[in-house]
Parts: C-alpha cells; structure tokens; sequence
C-alpha cells in the first residue's frame, strides 16, 4: 500500500516540478507547483512527518501558493511569458550547476540508503509535541533566528505596503450637506400622501390666499416656490 | 523487497477503517438532503412563509426532486471555459469537503463485536491543522471554478474567495490555540477527553466566539457570503454552473458547515460528553454529537435570515482590524495563564 502511494506521489511530485518550467501559461505553471508541493506533502506523510506535511500544505499549498495565485490570476491572465536575455543565458548555467551539485551528493553518499531499512520508527516522531520541544531545546537558536527573520520580513511588506502620503484632509466636502430646498409638488412622500408640506406653509402664511384645492397643483407648487424665493431675496 | 517506509496503517486493521470511512460518508450524504430542507424551512418560518411543503409529506421530499431535476439539466459550459479545469474543480470542492468529515470524533474508542474500534474517522496527531490543511486546498476548488468559467463574475467571486479565505484562515486558526495549549493536545479525541471537567466554551468563550464569526467566513455564508453576492455578482464563483456542478457546489458549501460544526462541537462543546455528570452508553455518542452539531446548523441558518451583508471593505478590515488583534491577545492571555 505505501509503495502504491509512494509512486504516486513520486511522479506527481516529479510531473507538477516539470510542469512548472514547462508551462507558457503562468497560471497553469503555478497550478503545476501546488500539485508538487501536495505531493511532497504526501512524501512527508509516508515519511511520517505528520506535522511537516501539514504545514507543508497549510503554509504553501495554503497561503503563499495562494498570493502566486492571485497575482497571476489578476496580473499575468492568459499572456504568455518571455524571458530576457540575461535569464536565458543564466538559468542553464544554474540548473547545470544544482545538476552537478546534485550528482556529486548522490555518488558522495555511494547511494548506501538503498538496500537498508532506513532509521526504525520511534513512537511519537514527528507529532507536533515532539518537534515543539525540539525547536525549544536543540534547535533553539536557529528558531529564534527563523523567527526573527520573519519577524523582519513581515515589518517589511507593511514598510513596503503602506500608503506613501496618507489619507488627504478631509475638506468636508465629502460628507456636507447639500443645502438645496426642494420645491413643493416635485414628488416627496409627504406630498404623496397628504399634503402637509403646503399646509404648513399655507398656514403659516407663505403660501398666499388661494383656498386649498381651488387652484391646479403645479401653479399652486409655483405660488409656494415664488413666496419662498421672495422671503429668501428679502 | 520492501521500501524503507513506514506503514501508512495505524493500530486499526484495513478493512475496519474502509467501513468506518463509508458509514460516515454515507450518514452525512443521508443527513445533507434533510439539511437543505430544514435550512429551507426554516428561512421560510424567519420570513413568515411555509418553506417547501408540497412534495412528499411537509415537503420532506422536496430534495429528492431537486436532485433529479439538477441531474437531468442539460450539462453546458461557456465557451470562454476552460473544459479540464471548468469539470475538475466542483470534485476538487467535494473532495476536500468530504476530506474534513474523517476527523470529527462521535465517540471514543469502543469493543464492538469484539474488535476495537474508535468512532471516529482518524485520530491525527496534527489535529485541527488537518482541517486547516483542507481548507488551504478547498481554496483552489473555489477559485479554479471562478477562474475557469471565463465569466467576469465568476471571476471577481473567486477573487474574492481567495482574499476572504486567507484573511480569515488565520484568525480561525489563531482562535484554537488557546483551546490546544490548555487542552496540551492537538488530538480532537484528546481534546474531548480534556473538557471533562468544563466545556472549553466556557474558558475560551472569546477563543469561540472568535472561531465561529471566523467560521462563518470560511465556509462562505451569510453574512460573509461576498464570494457568491448574488446582488453584485450574480452567483459569485457558481454563476457559470448549471445542474450536476451547480450541485456539487452546493454540497460542498453544506458539508463545509457540517465540518466546522463538527471541529466546534469537538474542540468548544466537548464533543460526545455531557453535562451534570450523565453517563449516558456508549452507542448515544454519536447523536448527542450530532445534536450539538445542529445547534451550530441552527445557528448558521438563523445568522443568514437575520444578518444583512457586509461590505467587502467592512470584511476585510473587521477580519484583520478586530478578529486577529483579538485573536492574538486571547492566545496571549491564555498562554500566561497556562503558564501560571
């Protein structure tokens, strides 16, 4: 069973690595790279490294794979990318050497792993207690330095992220009021449903001497509007 | 020759954890039609309305109709589609969903005819950073389909999705570590096992509190439901979907609650335990589970008939202005009181 699962993950792991630099599109080779990191996960799960592999999918899979997403969704879409010139002159000559540095590890160790059983299994490897205690005791140092060093990386990205200027004083301009009055019979609610608005104005003696209902509504609106504008010029 | 890997097994033997896994599979895809007819009767009731009640008796068979009708629907796509990724990612949606329900614990480990076995899916020694782990992939389903449909809503909906679900991941994180350093486990039935004493809902109310509002925005519904908005978006990520991957979706979102409700009950409720000291035998374990995971269904449902939207604005800032600070001071205080 753990040989089936062991390959695989094996060629997805090596089949999502390929597609990465195969891919034009950005997006299907970013879709490429969650594949091999889920199937590294999965190796960690074999190796039982429960905690590592999920952090390996809560941290990559999860969360930066995600931002590569999202960028590329956003800013890269379907256009296909070109290297420049530098990039193609120096990204062979990198990978020949990691090929190198990879092959002088391998013949280094005279693959001797291969016909033995590996460390035995000790109950509780890889449980996050066990690792816990072992960042706070052995590994203590490096911890802290790992920490700090994201500790400095997140101070950075709000250093780089905020705003340059601030926010602009308010002049109020976006909240004022606009002080413009209404004519009557131009359709407010009061209007519609009964007529307080003339009323009022009738009673308090602004809207002239017509008897309610005795005059049509536009030019009794206009009598109301006309007083007003002569109280206002007054 | 055998590979010097460990053995994937743990102490149960194969078969037992294939029945386990599909009795669970198979009570859930049971319960989830039930579900959508309670969510839908009472949203009816909160509205002054009956909710379905014309097929089968008090419309309890209104589901069954509605999945013979979306599985004879005409399977179409948009031609600005991309055909692998548009089919693949409702399945990725489900499978990830379906993935969550292995670690709610029903029941400690028990002597059926016989054999021993615990009643629940996996015991994981990463505990609740299996469900997180998940939901970092359950992620992708939303957004592939948002991205494949090649529809400018089904687009901004996966966008949206993805934003969400990072801000709000941590918080709901964040919110269970005061659970796990005083529980000091991370296994859920250790974590049961620990609320002997008192229900971590009472010590970590503000832990809960913090996870549900959280949970509400992991899972997509009301009133963080911005991902399918349906006044700005239409249907969000789903709006090129019809029929069998409209429902896929959808079983996805109901299962995604069902599991949230299960990691809640588990780690806040105290799992299959009772108060006041009942002892209850062991076979009421699982319902009373399931009891406490549909006070939660309640509760997701009363929250979508009561609560308006947010603004996406308003989401994000209340996700890392006020949830995360809060979160963070919440597992401050706890670790020092653990300490002491």
């Amino acid at each position: 069973m753990s040989e089936v699962l062991f390959f695989i993950a094996a060629i997805a792991a090596i089949v999502g690595a390929v597609g990465v630099v195969a891919m034009r599109n950005p997006f299907y080779a970013v879709l490429a790279l969650v594949c091999h990191l889920v199937s590294l996960a999965a190796l960690f799960l074999l190796l039982r490294a429960e905690f590592v592999a999920a952090a390996q999918v809560v941290v990559y899979a999860g969360a930066v794979m995600v931002l590569y997403v999202f960028v590329v969704a956003y800013v890269g879409g379907a256009e296909e990318i070109r290297s420049g010139n530098a990039m193609r002159v120096l990204g062979p000559l990198f990978a020949v050497a990691v090929a190198i540095e990879l092959c002088i590890a391998l013949l280094g160790s005279a693959l001797s792993g291969i016909n033995s059983q590996g460390a035995a299994y000790k109950p509780g490897f890889g449980e996050p207690a066990r690792i816990g205690k072992l960042f706070l005791t052995d590994y203590l140092f490096a911890f802290e330095v790992a920490s700090l060093l994201l500790l400095v990386a997140a101070i950075g990205a709000i250093v780089l992220a905020r705003r340059r200027r601030g926010l602009e004083d308010d002049d109020g301009s976006i909240a004022r009021v606009i002080g413009e009055r209404r004519p009557s019979y131009t359709g407010t609610m009061a209007e519609g449903a009964g007529t307080r608005q003339v009323y009022q104005e009738i009673e308090a003696g602004h809207g002239g001497s017509f008897e309610i209902g005795s005059a049509e509504p536009k030019e009794r609106a206009a009598a109301v509007v006309a007083s007003e504008d002569g109280e206002d010029g007054a | 020759m055998s590979f010097p890997i460990a053995a994937v097994t743990y102490f149960e033997p194969w078969w037992i954890q294939i029945i386990k896994a599909l009795i669970i599979f198979l009570i859930i895809f049971g319960v989830l039609p039930m579900l959508t007819v309670y969510e839908r009767k009472l949203l009816g009731r909160f509205q002054h309305r009956y909710g379905p009640n014309r097929v089968g008796p008090f419309g309890l068979l209104q589901p069954m109709a509605e999945i013979v009708k979306f599985a004879l629907k005409e399977p179409f796509r948009p031609t600005t589609s991309m055909g692998f990724l548009f089919r693949a990612a409702p399945a990725l949606s489900i499978l990830t969903a379906v993935g969550g329900l292995a670690l709610i614990p029903w029941g400690p480990v028990t002597n059926i005819f016989g054999t021993n076995v615990g009643l629940y899916g996996i015991d994981v020694s990463v505990g609740p950073l299996y469900v997180f782990a998940l939901g970092g992939i359950s992620f992708y389903g939303i957004l592939l389909g948002g991205w494949a449909s090649g529809s400018k809503y089904s687009f901004l909906g996966g966008m949206r999705a993805a934003a969400q679900l990072i801000s709000y991941e941590v918080s709901q994180g964040l919110a269970l570590v005061g659970v796990l350093i005083t529980a000091q486990t991370l296994s859920l039935v250790g974590i049961v096992n620990a609320q002997r004493g008192m229900w971590y809902f009472i010590p970590q109310v503000v832990g809960f509190l913090i996870f549900m509002v959280a949970s509400f925005a992991e899972t997509n519904r009301a009133p963080f439901d911005l991902v399918e908005a349906d006044a700005e978006l239409v249907g969000g990520y789903f709006t090129e979907y019809g029929g069998t991957g409209f429902v896929a979706y959808l079983f996805a979102e109901y299962v995604n609650m069902i599991v949230v409700s299960g990691i809640a009950t588990t780690i806040f409720l105290g799992g299959w335990l009772l108060p006041f000291g009942i002892h209850p035998p062991t076979w009421v374990d699982p319902f009373v589970v399931l009891a406490k995971m549909m006070i939660f269904m309640t509760l997701f449902i009363w929250i979508r008939a009561t609560l308006p939207r947010l603004r996406y604005d308003q989401l994000m800032s209340f996700g890392w202005k006020i949830l995360l600070p809060l979160a963070t001071l919440n597992l401050l205080v706890t670790a020092i009181i653990v300490v002491h």
